[in-house]
């Protein structure tokens, strides 16, 4: 196992969107599916998700549907709205900007123009 | 935005399906996560508490779930609500007690805001009363007219402004305008003669132009409108009735349209019935029928009005046409106005083409708005510091009930509760009370609605408004009864949470040095409440001194056993020689009923508010260097002076020989002959009119001083001149009976209309009556501030007593451990007494100051009695100084009989 990376404030929410845009989830599923995509490098605490789905479903940017899980239970399935799929977008390429920015800075040696 | 609202309100809706959803959720994922730890090899128990380990805080995540969704403020809310519904359960009496309190405030407040709302604010029910416009027009030498109707006044350039116009210039106008939609115009006529089936009855009516329903967007609700069909020549006359009328009248719904009434002996068809709501465009004048033009004739005695250019007597209203500026309409306006006029100038005159302004029309037309502003904004204040008044006292129960949930509260900010979540419970409880008091309180004001308008009244007839709620009073009253809450209760809820926990958990004996400190919240309340009080008490004093001063003005005249009444004999068509001999006749047939024992008639009554002055040359006078003097004027008949009881004191009365041809004369009153004969005999010395020669009028007698409109006035300098030798129309009869006048009004009726039945006799009244009404308004300061004042005087005695009874329950160790040392029962009486005078004392003060800064504001209504009356300052602090002692003596008695022993044991 890699060793774990915390989360940055803010970067959860850019995470749950991105796990979700991959098809809809259920809020373990997300944890799941988080873990998976990062490579399990980013440690998240479980109950913190839920706070974090339920704001981002009050935004209007998931939409919130029960149905029957693998293993036939009830399970809330989280699918991405179009305005969240919007904002998906945005966040995505203003992280992808801020990281760009930040590797370069930190490849910078003394001597450089 | 809408996605969080809609969530937020679906969230408030379906609060229990959501709380369950969100357990089910968060048990969905324990469970699968449990279950993948089972398949790893540990026990069930332990997967299911490993399970929990990572989930980290279930509660604090739940909470921060119902956050996301903002529904906590309205669960907490929720929460706050059922308790203090239970707590206000839990204290029944408290809770009538309080609620009755500020249901009379609130219920005060209301009514009067109710109507200052129908008088001020109210807009007339039409459809888009905003874009309704009336004309108005000024000019320095207004002789293109000879001939106003409505309301006329003048500015400080000494230009007339006025709001009627002449027919002929009102089609003109509504035949050019582009700027203007709907004109229309009307009249206002004071009394119709009605006759609806052999019943005679008065009636208020309007003469309207076929347009008028239409621009004001009015329909029927029974029948039809009059139309502008109704105006093209020889249509028959027809006329719309007010609901009331109708209902009153015409039978309501069996009197249908159609049916035949004889105005002023005119027929007239009733067509329709207007709205219940719609009351005509004069705030307060109701008409009963609205007439269509073809009757006016029979209404206005000028042949063919319609048609006449000089005869201004229609005001006009129209609507802003959308897209038209304001500046656009009136340029045009003003411009039609004038060729109108230079189409039909006056022949021979010198005269200016008058301005012309467009007014907002929406809120009706009448000066009522300016007559009773004053008034209302008064009697607003008043309830307005009654209010205050019962939040202070409120505010006061509410704070010796708080100190008696300490411990709780206490306990809750031990455990952590937010101070201002404890405040917010705490304004939740007293805005619930507030609600209750209020609500009931606007139950009351509206079950009262249709006495209020009387209020206002100065006339016999109630004033017509439109007393409905709208959204103004809507607003004023929530906004009254959140705010009220939110007073009542901030002090002691901020009180109350400013605790020393410790002291507050491990409280033993109440500390006395810590005591006084403590108990400034409850001293500023008695002060608040004692110093309102003080201005309201000698409001009150003012208004009843001022009435009691009005009511023993000597008159000069006897009022006892004088009945009055109004006649317009030029409604039947009597003119000049016709006319003053029909007065005469009359005269003579009443003079003969049985009862009578003299009567006689004059322009107007007297003390009827009415006036008429005139100016007049004195030979050997010169003031201000112009030999002409403004006088009062009674054009009287013969026996005036004897029916009135007014004394004369030298020369004769007038006679029937001073008629038309007859040489001119006139009696003067004391006032003139002192002012303008330096007191010297007048009779036989001469005056002249304005315009004549200065000797053509003889004095003949002298009178004794009178009265003349008003009570306020003493009696100023009058001219009493036969009524035959001047031009007259409506005039005031005076009828001395033998016995009680009221019992004659029957005969009298009869006895006229066998001289002619189409002359309506109106504002019967007796001369008592009339009195009462012209010191309706005094009265009515007099009886409504005294009795605010007597509640306000009740609420802070009420505020002495609690606090203080607060204070002996605090300071009962105390007050056993000084009678366990010696103290006698007469020195503890003494003590707390003093402890209550001190905030009675401030409050006496600041209130004498408030009373003073009041009284200078009400100065204008009072009469015989200076504002800073000291006499009136003496008696309101003496009955409020005594009144909050006997309220402080019951709970220092009840601390001087406290058992030492059981008062030293109580804690």
């Amino acid at each position: 196992m890699p060793p774990h990376a915390d989360l940055l404030p803010g970067t959860l929410d850019l995470l749950i969107l991105k796990a979700v845009s991959l098809g809809p989830l259920h809020g373990y599923g997300v944890l799941l599916r988080i873990e998976q995509i990062t490579g399990g490098a980013l440690l998240v605490e479980q109950g913190a998700l839920y706070p974090a789905l339920f704001r981002l479903e009050h935004r209007g940017l998931l939409e919130g549907e029960w149905g029957v899980s693998d293993n036939n239970r009830r399970a809330k399935y989280y699918r991405l709205t179009a305005a969240g799929r919007r904002r998906l977008k945005t966040e995505a390429e203003g992280w992808n900007r801020l990281a760009t920015a930040m590797a370069a800075a930190l490849r910078a040696r003394a001597g450089e123009e | 935005m809408w996605a969080r609202l809609g969530s937020w309100l679906g969230g408030l809706v379906r609060r229990g399906q959501v709380e369950h959803e969100m357990a089910d959720e968060l048990k969905f994922h324990l469970e699968v996560r449990a279950e993948r730890w089972k398949r790893q090899g540990l026990s069930p128990e332990e997967a299911a508490r490993r399970a929990r380990l990572e989930f980290g805080g279930l509660e604090g995540y739940k909470e921060q779930c119902r956050e996301a969704r903002g529904l906590r403020l309205a669960d907490e809310l929720r929460a706050d609500l059922r308790y203090g519904l239970r707590q206000l359960r839990r204290a029944p009496t408290f809770t009538i007690v309080t609620a009755a309190i500020l249901a009379i405030a609130i219920g005060a407040n209301t009514a009067i805001f109710g109507l200052l709302d129908a008088v001020l604010l109210k807009t007339l029910p039409v459809e888009r009363p905003h874009e309704l416009r009336e004309l108005e027009w000024t000019a320095r030498r207004p002789r293109f007219s000879s001939w106003y109707n409505g309301s006329s006044r003048s500015n400080p350039a000494g230009e007339l402004i006025a709001t009627s116009f002449a027919h002929p210039v009102f089609a003109y106008v509504r035949d050019h305008t582009t700027t203007l939609a709907d004109l229309f115009c009307f009249g206002d006529i004071e009394q119709v003669n009605v006759n609806l089936g052999g019943r005679a009855e008065l009636a208020r009516g309007q003469l309207v132009s076929g347009g008028f329903f239409r621009g004001l967007g009015v329909e029927a609700v029974v029948g039809r409108m009059i139309t502008p069909d109704d105006d093209r020549p020889g249509a028959p006359a027809v006329a719309v009735a007010t609901y009331g009328f109708w209902r009153r009248a015409l039978g309501g719904p069996a009197g249908a349209p159609g049916q035949t009434l004889v105005v002023n002996g005119s027929p007239v068809v009733i067509v329709g019935v207007a709205p219940p709501a719609f009351l005509g465009v004069r705030p307060g004048r109701a008409p009963d029928l609205m007439l269509s033009m073809a009757i006016q004739p029979a209404v206005y005695a000028i042949p063919d009005m319609l048609r006449s250019a000089r005869h201004w007597g229609f005001r006009v209203m129209g609507r802003l046409k959308t897209g038209t500026s304001e500046e656009q309409a009136q340029a045009q306006t003003q411009a039609l106005v004038r060729q109108a006029i230079l189409a039909d100038p006056p022949a021979g005159e010198e005269y200016d083409l008058p301005r012309v302004a467009l007014n907002g029309g929406g809120q009706g037309l009448d000066h009522l708005r300016q007559a009773f502003a004053r008034p209302l904004l008064m009697l607003m204040v008043v309830v307005g510091v009654v209010l205050l008044i019962a939040c202070a006292n409120i505010a006061g129960l509410l704070r010796a009930r708080a100190s008696a949930r300490q411990r709780e509260i206490g306990t809750r900010l031990a455990l952590g509760a937010g101070r201002g979540r404890l405040v917010r419970q705490l304004l939740t409880e007293s805005v619930l009370l507030a609600v209750i008091g209020g609500s009931l309180g606007i139950a009351l004001a509206h079950a009262l609605r249709d006495l209020l308008p009387r209020v206002l009244s100065t006339g016999p007839e109630a004033l017509q408004l439109t007393m409905e709620p709208d959204g103004w009073m809507l607003a004023y009253s929530s906004g009254m009864c959140l705010l009220a809450g939110v007073a009542c209760g901030i002090l002691p809820a901020l009180h109350a949470t400013r605790l020393d926990l410790a002291a507050m958990l491990g409280r033993t004996v109440s500390n006395p040095q810590q005591g006084p400190a403590r108990s400034w919240t409850g001293n500023a309340l008695v002060t608040a409440q004692v110093s309102l009080s003080l201005v309201l008490l000698v409001g009150a004093g003012l208004f009843i001194r001022t009435l009691v001063n009005l009511r023993s003005e000597a008159l000069g005249f006897r009022p006892e056993s004088l009945l009055l009444f109004q006649v317009d004999a030029t409604l039947n068509g009597y003119r000049d020689a016709r006319l003053n001999d029909f007065y005469a006749q009359a005269l003579n047939r009443l003079a003969a009923v049985a009862g009578v024992r003299s009567v006689t008639l004059s322009r107007w009554g007297i003390l009827g508010g009415h006036r008429t002055t005139d100016s007049i040359s004195v030979p050997g006078y010169t003031e201000q260097g112009r030999g002409h003097v403004n006088v009062h004027v009674h054009y009287v008949a013969p026996r005036y002076f004897e029916t009135m009881g007014i004394p004369l004191l030298q020369g004769r009365d007038v006679t029937w020989r001073d008629h038309e041809g007859a040489p001119r004369v006139a009696i003067v009153n004391q006032a003139l002959a002192l002012r303008y004969f330096g007191g010297a005999a007048p009779v036989g010395r001469r005056v002249g009119p304005e315009g004549g020669s200065a000797d053509q009028i003889e004095i003949v007698g002298l009178a004794a001083d009178a009265k003349f409109s008003t009570l306020r006035e003493a009696a100023p300098p009058t001219l009493y001149l036969p009524y035959r030798q001047h031009r007259q129309h409506l005039v005031t009869f005076a009828v001395r009976t033998t016995g009680d006048p009221t019992a004659l009004v029957d005969s009298i009726r009869r006895s006229l209309a066998a001289l002619d039945p189409d002359v309506p006799l109106f504002d019967v009244r007796t001369q008592g009556e009339q009195i009462d009404l012209a010191t309706h308004q005094e009265r009515l300061f007099a009886h409504l501030v005294s009795g605010f004042a007597l509640l306000a005087l009740v609420l802070a005695c009420l505020g002495t007593y609690g606090t203080l009874a607060y204070s002996v329950a605090r300071r009962t160790p105390e007050i056993g451990l000084r009678m366990a040392l010696g103290a006698e029962r007469s020195d503890v009486v003494l003590m707390m007494l003093r402890d209550s005078l001190g905030p009675v004392a401030i409050g006496v003060a600041l209130g004498l100051g408030g009373a003073l800064v009041g009284a200078r504001l009400v100065q204008s209504m009072l009469f015989g009695i200076a504002g800073q009356d000291s006499a009136t300052l003496a008696v309101a602090v003496v009955v409020l100084v005594i009144s909050a002692l006997i309220a402080a003596w019951l709970p220092s008695l009840r601390a001087s009989r406290l058992d030492p022993m059981s008062a030293l044991r109580c804690d």
